[in-house]
């Protein structure tokens, strides 16, 4: 972006062994992270890994391809509760397979409902989202013969929360290889031509349907594994804890700190959102909504374009301070 | 089904779409003109249904009465917002001002429940249980008197839009922006008219709404949710699809109520979804940008 040559020669871009050694030092940390920490705080970590999942997801539909889904929750929710009906089924199905098959069923709703609802734009599309999940809790809460209704399904105990810690680790890993591999293809090309312009990326010869159901269908399979590890650490699935909207909020949110369309985004994004929830959470218990909403305020004013971008600036040598906030501002204002 | 319970039915269904047609109208006007799918008009009936229950609680106002203070105060309030917050984003991707005015939301409805708690609350008049009878069908009054007033305020903002100087250069604006601009107005300050009269039509419907139903501070997210299936199904542009998308959606709302109560929402979105994929438009509408 930069063209000068000022700008050139301040690039602090780091080395690739610098890189490489602080990847493999943080991969050490978060893979020796059970024994540093009570099993209470790991929970906190695992949940910072599962929305950073769901997040991961959702960068493939509203990140890339540029579809603001609303209702990605709904996803979640088939996860757990595909995970645990088939844990909980006449075969005894054991947590890995249960957890593909709900993913497989999270991707084949969102192929089967994204083939008509992706056909609308904007605003809309937004809302047909958000009404697929809301329907879907309703029907989660009166299907008793199935869900067992409003009052949930109990899954098997399992109490070890390194397990947990350590499924959700990997799968966030699986996250950012997908999300790496597919940036540079040509699905996730076309994805970002479809974002910028739809009717060009067709007239291009980008099957746009085809593509926008595949970012679609990824990202339910996420949020699906998601459901399904969040189902079997909580034990109970009930229709309003596993389709509520503030998850699909979160996911958005974590998306948009950390840098939607980015690979990296999702999950610092997921790792800065919990902590400052946290954070709020322990200080201003009654007033935590206020702070965040406030943040989110701030965040979509200030930083539209998330984390990633400000690191990237930082590493072209471009100034990081007041004139950048105020020029992401003017960018988008009207007098 | 009875005659007589159909014939509740119908009457409820006519009473509840004038409120939900003056719920959605702000919505409305604050989408077809600056493209702002406002998810804090919840928030906004909220406030609106609190100011009616203050004035009330504290110096007996009836909230037939204090309407239009709770409108100036939304209008005050609505204009702020979109003047300091939502003119900063408003031509970022679409997402930005979805999440602003969702953020801006979860303030305002956790705000609401620090000043006032959680308690259900709802405003009781002298003439609260009374209404008239006409055979098996019920009206109360003030069902009646929230439908008029709602009636009265949708025409009201309709000629507004049309005679008015002011509803001249919002409607220019929608239509055009860069035209409008070049013939004098002034877009920001429009936007921010335009976004505060949202409000207020939104302050008037929660100061109804505090006489006709009980409600806490989450009582407005439902509404917004309900708002915009109404401008879908109506289609945006003009005062009369709000109104019939109003009227098609309570009629909708209060039958499956009645039969499929487990359903009801299943079955709304399930509608808003087909008429989305087949008349993305509007049954009303021409055509919605």
């Amino acid at each position: 972006m930069n063209a000068s040559p000022a700008g050139a020669l301040r690039n602090r871009g780091l080395g690739r062994p610098i890189r490489a050694l602080l990847l493999a030092a943080l991969l050490v940390g978060l893979l020796i992270l059970p024994r540093l920490v009570t099993p209470y705080k790991l929970l906190t970590f695992t949940s910072v890994l599962c929305l950073a999942l769901m997040a991961q997801g959702w960068n493939f539909i509203g990140g890339y391809t540029g579809f603001a889904a609303f209702g990605n929750v709904a996803f979640f929710g088939i996860g757990a509760y595909t995970t645990g009906l088939l844990m909980l089924s006449r075969w005894r199905i054991p947590f890995f397979p249960a957890l593909l098959a709900g993913a497989l069923l999270a991707a084949a709703v969102a192929a089967l409902i994204g083939l008509p609802i992706l056909r609308l734009k904007g605003h809309y599309f937004a809302i047909a989202t958000l009404g697929v999940a809301e329907a879907l809790r309703e029907i989660a809460g009166a299907w008793d013969s199935l869900t067992e209704g409003a009052t949930g399904i109990d899954l098997p105990v399992r109490s070890d929360s390194a397990f947990f810690y350590y499924v959700a680790l990997g799968l966030v890993a699986l996250g950012l290889l997908t999300t790496q591999r597919l940036e540079k293809s040509k699905l996730g090309y076309g994805w970002v031509a479809i974002r910028e312009d739809q009717d060009a990326a067709r007239m291009l010869g980008i099957p746009t349907t085809l593509f926008k159901v595949a970012a679609y269908a990824l990202s339910a399979v996420f949020a699906a594994f998601a459901g399904g590890i969040v189902a079997y650490q909580n034990i109970h699935v009930a229709p309003n804890d596993f389709f509520k909207i503030e998850y699909t909020l979160q996911m958005i949110i974590a998306c948009v700190i950390g840098g939607s369309g980015t690979v990296w985004g999702p999950l610092i994004g997921a790792s800065i959102y919990q902590l400052l929830s946290t954070f709020f959470w322990s200080h201003f218990l009654e007033l935590h909504p206020t702070v965040l909403g406030g943040i989110i305020v701030l965040f979509v004013v200030f930083l539209p374009r998330g984390l990633m971008d400000l690191l990237r600036r930082w590493r072209s040598g471009q100034r990081i301070g007041r004139d950048m906030l105020l020029a992401n501002i003017r960018a988008s204002r009207i007098e | 089904m009875t005659s007589a319970e159909l014939g509740q039915i119908a009457v409820n269904a006519v009473l509840l779409s004038g409120i939900l047609a003056l719920v959605a109208l702000g919505f409305s006007l604050v989408w077809g003109i600056m493209n702002i799918v406002n998810l804090s008009h919840g928030a906004f009936i909220v406030l609106g249904a609190y100011l009616a229950f203050g004035l009330h609680e504290a110096l007996r106002i009836d909230p037939f009465v204090s309407v239009p203070v709770s409108m100036a105060a939304l209008f005050a309030l609505g204009y702020l917002v979109q003047k300091s917050l939502i003119n900063q984003i408003i031509r970022a991707p679409l997402l930005a001002t979805f999440l602003l005015t969702f953020g801006l939301e979860i303030l305002i409805v956790n705000l609401i429940n620090f000043f006032f708690k959680a308690d259900t609350r709802s405003v009781t008049l002298s003439y609260s249980g009374k209404g008239l009878e006409l055979g098996a069908v019920r009206i109360p009054y003030v069902r009646l008197g929230a439908l008029l007033v709602s009636l009265g305020l949708v025409l009201a903002l309709g000629a507004f839009l049309n005679r008015s100087r002011l509803g001249r250069a919002i409607r220019a604006t929608g239509m055009d922006i860069d035209a409008a601009r070049l013939t004098g107005v002034k877009v920001g300050t429009i936007y921010a008219a335009t976004f505060g009269i949202g409000a207020a039509l939104a302050g008037a419907a929660g100061s109804l709404l505090s006489m006709v139903v009980p409600f806490d501070p989450n009582l407005g997210g439902t509404y917004t949710e309900r708002a915009f299936v109404i401008c879908v199904l109506g289609g945006l542009g003009n005062v009369v699809n709000v109104l019939i998308g109003a009227a098609i959606y309570a009629f909708v709302e209060v039958f499956v109520g009645a039969r499929l109560p487990a359903l009801s929402q299943a079955v709304t979105f399930g509608i808003l979804v087909i008429v989305l994929v087949l008349r993305p438009q509007g049954i009303a509408g021409r055509s919605a940008s």
